[in-house]
């Protein structure tokens, strides 16, 4: 056995091998993150008459391992706009952190002149997209929901390479494969924004939520979900899942031991 | 000012040879011919109070604001050159939003005083600049509540005290009063400009010290001392403008704000019926 | 020639505390044409007097636009105007390409009212020596706003500056309560009116020496919100000095009635 001090604290390379330290890079060009570590999984996000609905779960993954259950990620951003982060969490840290900078800035004088959410949207598209042309990305896909100049609901998204998207509905993460089939078929294409009520949103939502929760084995039953109108915003960061049911999953087959 | 003309007096950053830095001495003339500003620390809050001298009819009427925004919970009023008060104003937002950056939370309001103070004796220490032509009051609210740190995402362990002490109680009212020369001192009532003396005498007679004015007097007393202040130049219209910082569950919720219209227009009456009421007393004593 | 010591550079006080070279610089505002600006509620109008150095020499630019929401008005000297409005017109574009959002008056005014004051603080540097006349719209409605060499800015309802301002300054006073209720016509014969006032006795308005710019909300029910920046120059000014040579040519009447 190998008593030098080097070697203290480290898997034997007997037993595991030798210990492969590529990921310590010593030479060559610097590298920036090149993977999220604590992530958040889907942000859902729909519009309806006179204004938006976005939500997430509260949990923060470290890898397979559901690391934080409190973890906020609807943000605020003065009274006009609520961002929803998925993606890297000390990056959303930065970014809410950026925001409320640029909330103070806004607040030097009331001169009637305040960002809306279409203005943060373009702001958090181009930080994106700079960071990404340095190679050095922020680990994230954002929605963005508020109002633009003319008063008009706005739901957008933005990504860690600065790709924009803009839709009635939106979902990021797993939940643009298992969120949108749902939203799509509740509010289809021909549907005006105006028949969309409030509550139905709501209930999208929720629901939507509860697939994920059955399906994305990154999620969890405790969610935000903040409503955006003329009125103000009003969110709600303390939710559980209701009504579900895992009947389902013993019909679930093709996993692990159990392979009929 | 007998040392003028003996040349000590031309350059910044230069001792005459009894030992004064007269171009300091200039700057704070420059003060003394400013709109008055007042400020006064209450027991739950702080109120900032300017004189605006109405210098044209040309100017729209409640547009050209004085008192400054720094962060969220502090703000500055200054006296003297008004664009040395913007420039002023710039580099303690910048203070706040660095600090905001190594700390991750708002800026104590001494610790602002006291860059501020540095940054500005700065200007007096070397012949290239000239000294700041402004005296700024500073007032801020040090959140007396468990702050979040500035990104934070979650609540912390649901059980056990998570390192925080029960009822500790931080933070209250900042006031404080940055000269040319860089000199500062914390004040319960600080005033500044034309009529600083005027406004003194009636600050000491707040007792301030002993904690018990509220905001919403000091609000009213604020407008007082402005109107009393503005006396001597009686015969110019002004403007007054006034802004407050209260605790966090007062008024403004620890923010720094603009003190509502309908507020300082009942303070402004009251300050217009108290010089009323004292040129009155004068008139009964004269014909007693 | 020096007045006193005082006054060889930007960074020495005067024992009154004064700073004699923004003083001076104050001046060289003076010596520039006049330009007036004037707000209603919903529009801005600048309108100036140009002048040309010798009979065949053109005449020197007034109006600068800065974007489709702004513009500025210019007294003094022309090159530092420009050094100013290539700051606002980068400042502009720059608020445009990251939020996707005009810059809000007060906000540029600001930032070039800091710029002037960095120059009369430090050594080697001097004050600009140009007055300008901020005119734009943003989402609180119209503006005008007065940027001065010391780096004093003040918005303002209605303003003149450059040389024999007073005058316009006068009529504007005496006009003031005229201004918030007129419509965009009569701002704009206002302006030439108030500029008019400033001219000596052998001189008139003319397409050559006039200039007139206009920005605004746009009227009810029409595609974007703001009416985009016009500047009116040469032939374009005819119907606007025809406008006030009937609008005068009016008052005049009704004056000789009443006498």
């Amino acid at each position: 056995m190998n008593h030098f001090p080097e070697a203290w604290g480290r898997p034997r390379d007997d037993v595991y091998g030798a210990y492969n330290p590529s990921y310590l890079q010593t030479t060559g060009p610097k590298a920036h993150t090149s993977s999220p570590a604590v992530t958040g999984t889907s942000v859902l996000g729909v519009k309806f008459n006179g204004g938006v609905v976005l939500a997430t779960d509260n949990l923060a993954s470290y890898g397979s391992l559901a690391r934080f259950t409190d973890v906020k990620r609807l943000r605020i951003f003065g009274s006009n706009a609520i961002v929803g982060f998925g993606g890297d969490v000390s990056d959303m840290q930065y970014i809410d952190r950026l925001l409320e900078s640029i909330d103070i800035r806004e607040n030097y004088s009331h001169n009637g002149n305040m960002l809306n959410a279409k203005n943060l949207h373009t702001y958090l598209s181009k930080v994106f997209y700079k960071r990404r042309s340095e190679f050095n990305p922020l680990w994230n896909h954002v929605l963005v929901a508020g109002y633009d100049a003319e008063g008009e609901p706005f739901l957008s998204s933005a990504d860690l390479l600065g790709t924009t998207f803009s839709a009635p509905h939106l979902a990021t993460g797993f939940g643009a494969h298992l969120a949108v089939p749902i939203l799509r078929r509740l509010f289809p294409e021909e549907m005006p924004l105006e028949e969309v009520s409030k509550e139905a949103a709501i209930d999208a939502l929720k629901q939507c939520l509860k697939v994920l929760y059955y399906r994305d084995a990154r999620s969890m039953d405790k969610y935000s979900i903040a409503v955006i109108t003329k009125e103000g915003i009003e969110i709600k960061e303390d939710e559980v899942i209701e009504g579900q049911s895992w009947a389902f999953a013993e019909r679930v087959k093709g996993y692990g031991a159990q392979t009929k | 000012m007998t040392s003028i003309g003996t040349g000590y007096d031309l350059s910044n950053s230069v001792f005459s040879p009894d030992g004064r830095n007269f171009q300091v001495e200039y700057a704070v003339k420059a003060v003394e011919n400013g709109g008055t500003a007042v400020g006064i620390r209450c027991k739950d809050g702080v109120v900032l109070a300017v004189e605006k001298i109405i210098t044209s009819k040309l100017l729209k009427p409640g547009a050209n604001k004085r008192i400054a925004t720094v962060d969220r919970h502090v703000g500055i009023v200054s006296a003297g050159l008004v664009p040395d008060g913007r420039h002023f104003v710039s580099r303690a937002r910048d203070e706040a939003s660095s600090w905001r950056g190594v700390y991750k939370g708002p800026i104590p309001t001494s610790a602002l005083a006291n860059r501020l103070g540095g940054y500005v004796q700065a200007y007096t220490l070397y012949s290239s600049v000239r000294p700041f032509g402004t005296t700024a009051i500073v007032g801020g609210w040090d959140s007396e509540a468990e702050l979040a740190v500035d990104g934070q995402v979650g609540t912390g362990p649901a059980s056990g005290s998570g390192g925080k002490v029960e009822g500790a109680k931080g933070g209250g009212p900042g006031l404080y009063m940055i000269e040319p020369s860089g000199l500062y001192w914390g004040y319960y009532g600080a005033a500044t400009g034309k009529g600083r003396q005027a406004a003194k005498a009636e600050l000491e007679k707040l007792d301030l010290s002993s904690g018990n004015l509220s905001l919403a007097d000091g609000v009213k007393e604020a407008a007082r001392i402005i109107y009393v202040a503005h006396e001597d130049s009686k015969d110019k219209e002004f403007e007054l403008e006034m802004s407050w910082i209260s605790s966090v569950d007062g008024p403004t919720k620890g923010r720094h704000e603009e003190v509502p219209k309908e507020l300082r227009e009942e303070a402004e009456k009251a300050a217009r019926r108290a010089l009323e009421g004292e040129d009155e007393d004068e008139e009964e004593k004269m014909e007693e | 020639m020096f007045r006193n010591n005082y006054d060889n550079d930007a960074v020495t006080f005067s024992p009154q505390g004064r700073i004699f070279q923004v003083e001076y610089a104050q001046e060289a505002v003076k010596q520039g044409s006049v330009v007036v600006g004037l707000v209603n509620k919903t529009h801005v109008v600048l309108v100036g007097l140009k002048r040309n150095a010798e009979e065949l020499s053109s005449y020197q630019k007034k109006i600068i636009e800065i974007d489709s929401h702004m513009a500025i008005a210019i007294a003094g000297l022309a090159s530092d105007a420009r050094v100013l409005s290539n700051f606002m017109k980068q400042q502009s574009l720059g608020s445009k390409m990251t939020y996707g959002r005009p810059i809000p008056l007060d906000r540029i005014v600001n930032q070039i009212g800091d710029r002037a004051q960095t120059n009369t603080q430090h050594y080697g540097k001097r004050p600009y020596g140009v007055g300008l006349l901020v005119a734009g719209v943003d989402e609180a409605g119209p503006h005008l706003f007065e940027f001065q060499p010391s780096g004093l800015t003040h918005e303002m309802v209605a303003c003149a500056i450059g040389a024999r301002s007073q005058m316009a300054r006068t009529y504007l006073e005496r006009n003031l309560d005229k201004f918030p209720d007129s419509s965009r016509d009569e701002l704009i014969t206002h302006g030439l009116r108030a500029l008019k006032e400033t001219l000596s006795q052998d001189k008139e308005l003319t397409v050559d020496n006039t200039s007139v710019g206009v920005v605004g909300l746009a009227p009810e029910g029409s595609k974007g919100r703001i009416e985009s920046f016009k500047l009116y120059e040469g032939q374009e000014t005819v119907p606007l000095l025809e406008a006030l040579e009937r609008a005068d040519g009016a008052a005049e009447e009704s004056m000789e009635v009443d006498s």
